[in-house]
This record gives C-alpha cells, sequence and structure tokens, in this order.
C-alpha cells in the first residue's frame, strides 16, 4: 500500500467498502465512474442532477417536487419522474432512441434506490454518498437495495 | 505529604500541522485513538462528549454510507444517539460540518426546534451547511 499515490489508496478503499456492502456486484461486474459525493444522491443521479439530494423525507430536508407527495412509496417516485417525462415499461433492455431509469425496492415495497440506463444498456449509480459505478441491474442482488420494482423509460431528446 | 508519582506518565504532544504529512497526522490520531482505549474504561470515555460523538459518527457512516434513503440514514441508531445528546453534541456536529457537508440537519431540527433553511435550499446539501453554520455563528458555536 505504502507505494501507492493517495488516489490508488483511495480507490483500494472505496472498492473494498462497495464490494463488502453489495456481494453480487463483483460477480456482476461493475466500475467506479466519479468520485464520492454527499451532495446527491442516486435519485438525483437518475434524474440527471447532481446539484440536490432527492428524498421526499417528512422532515422536508431534501428536495423533492413540491406537486409529488412526500411519500416513500413507489407510486410517489413514479410520479416524480413521470413528471420527467418517464413512463413505465415492462422491459429493461437498451432499446434505440429511449432512455431508461429502474427503481429498487424493498421486500415492503418501499424505494431503496435508483439507476439509470447508458447507451451501452449498461446502468449507471450513485450508490449513497460513496462514489457512482456501472453495472449490471442485478448487481444489487441480496443488499439493502432489494430488488428492481419498476423500469420507467422516455423517448431520448434529439441531438442538437 | 507529597503525592505518589503518578503509575504512568504519557503526554500526547500536538503535531498536527508541524511540518508533517497527512500519514504522519494519520498516524498520529490512530495512536492517540489506541491510547485513550487502551488507559481509559470503556464506560468513562462516554463520559467525555467528544469521544461519544467520535465514535458514534465513525458507526453512523461505516453503515450508512451506501444508503440514498434519508429517513434511513438519520433514523440510524448511533445517528439517533447523538441526537440523544443534545445541545452537548452541537459543537461537535458543527466541527464537523466545517470539514465536509454531511447530513446533520435532521439532528440539528432535533435538537434546536429551529430550521434556517429556506424551502428553495432544500436538498442542496453545500447552501444548507453554509445556512446552518452562519446560525451556529449568530449564537457563538
Amino acid at each position: 500500500m505504502a507505494s501507492l499515490g493517495q488516489g490508488a489508496r483511495v480507490l483500494v478503499l472505496s472498492k473494498e467498502r462497495i464490494e463488502s456492502v453489495f456481494p453480487h456486484i463483483v460477480d456482476s461486474g461493475y466500475s467506479i465512474s466519479s468520485p464520492e459525493s454527499s451532495e446527491y444522491n442516486c435519485i438525483a443521479w437518475a434524474a440527471e442532477d447532481t446539484e440536490k439530494f432527492w428524498w421526499p423525507d417528512n422532515l422536508n430536508i431534501s428536495y423533492w417536487p413540491l406537486e409529488i407527495p412526500r411519500e416513500e412509496t413507489t407510486e410517489a417516485f413514479v410520479r416524480a419522474f413521470e413528471m420527467l417525462g418517464y413512463s413505465c415499461c415492462e422491459d429493461a433492455s437498451c432499446e434505440e432512441g429511449y432512455e431508461k431509469i429502474a427503481i429498487y425496492a424493498d421486500s415492503s415495497s418501499k424505494p431503496t434506490h435508483m439507476a439509470r440506463q447508458l447507451n451501452s444498456g449498461h446502468w449507471t449509480s450513485k450508490l449513497g454518498e460513496l462514489e457512482d459505478v456501472e453495472h449490471d441491474l442485478d448487481a444489487f442482488k441480496n443488499s439493502d437495495y432489494g430488488d428492481v420494482h419498476m423500469i420507467m423509460k422516455r423517448p431520448k431528446e434529439p441531438k442538437q | 505529604m507529597s503525592r505518589p508519582a503518578p503509575l504512568i506518565d504519557i503526554r500526547i504532544v500536538d503535531t498536527t500541522g508541524v511540518g508533517t504529512g497527512e500519514d504522519s497526522n494519520s498516524l498520529h490520531a490512530e495512536y492517540e485513538r489506541q491510547f485513550e482505549h487502551y488507559y481509559l474504561p470503556v464506560s468513562r470515555q462516554w463520559s467525555r462528549p467528544d469521544i461519544k460523538f467520535n465514535a458514534l459518527k465513525t458507526e453512523w457512516k461505516t453503515n450508512t454510507a451506501h444508503l440514498s434513503s434519508i429517513t434511513e440514514i438519520c433514523m440510524h441508531p448511533a445517528y439517533q444517539q447523538i441526537i440523544g445528546m443534545g445541545p452537548l453534541a452541537l459543537p461537535y456536529i458543527f466541527a464537523a460540518m466545517r470539514e465536509k457537508p454531511d447530513h446533520w440537519f435532521w439532528a440539528l431540527k432535533a435538537i434546536n426546534s429551529e430550521d434556517p433553511i429556506l424551502p428553495e435550499q432544500r436538498g442542496k446539501i453545500k447552501e444548507m451547511t453554509k445556512a446552518w453554520l452562519r446560525w451556529a455563528k449568530e449564537q457563538g458555536y
């Protein structure tokens, strides 16, 4: 370790931490794509917002669209993303002309996490205040994130 | 009658910032932690608010860093114990916030029954941190 630079040491620690919390992520393959930050979370990252921490907490601490009830339910999350042009769909595969997001929830259907699909078909997630990672949809199996409960899609904006 | 000499006489010298590198400072901090852990009984350690706060903060961060739900993050038992410290925790919370913006807002709201955050600042961690640190300064922290 002593021979590694500061950046490399941080990366090793990050990988250890991520892999201890998400044991399945190693088998499914993943890569770290940005430094850690507590300024935004996975919901914000799915909404392509790196300025705010999104969550419908009832203490009014986090950002949540005013028009949507501050409830920790899949329905409230779906409505928040419908406001961004997404609609529910069945298929998580990569579809030409569409971008997709996934809502993860625990066994009581309470949302825990969100991911956004990349052009490659892989998914990108912000892991709490840890790093953003690229991963497979089932990378968080057997973890606090539970399973995918909803897929949503919207047409991609045409490139200028 | 003169007092007996203490059994141990170990002095920790603060070397932070005296031409030392980050690794040296980390080693020094760990040495201090080990020293306190070895010589002070746990019950006495927890009577010191700084030690109690730092232990709870470490436990809280270790167990919640991967979570996105602010509810889950702030309902963690260690975080709730920090809230339970009441105003005693405030100087340590503000010191932690000065070092790095983090989710201390729930605890601050619970301890102070006040909230200097404007509705349009909700979720903007840096702005919320600045607002609370401004409040802390006004209150003499």
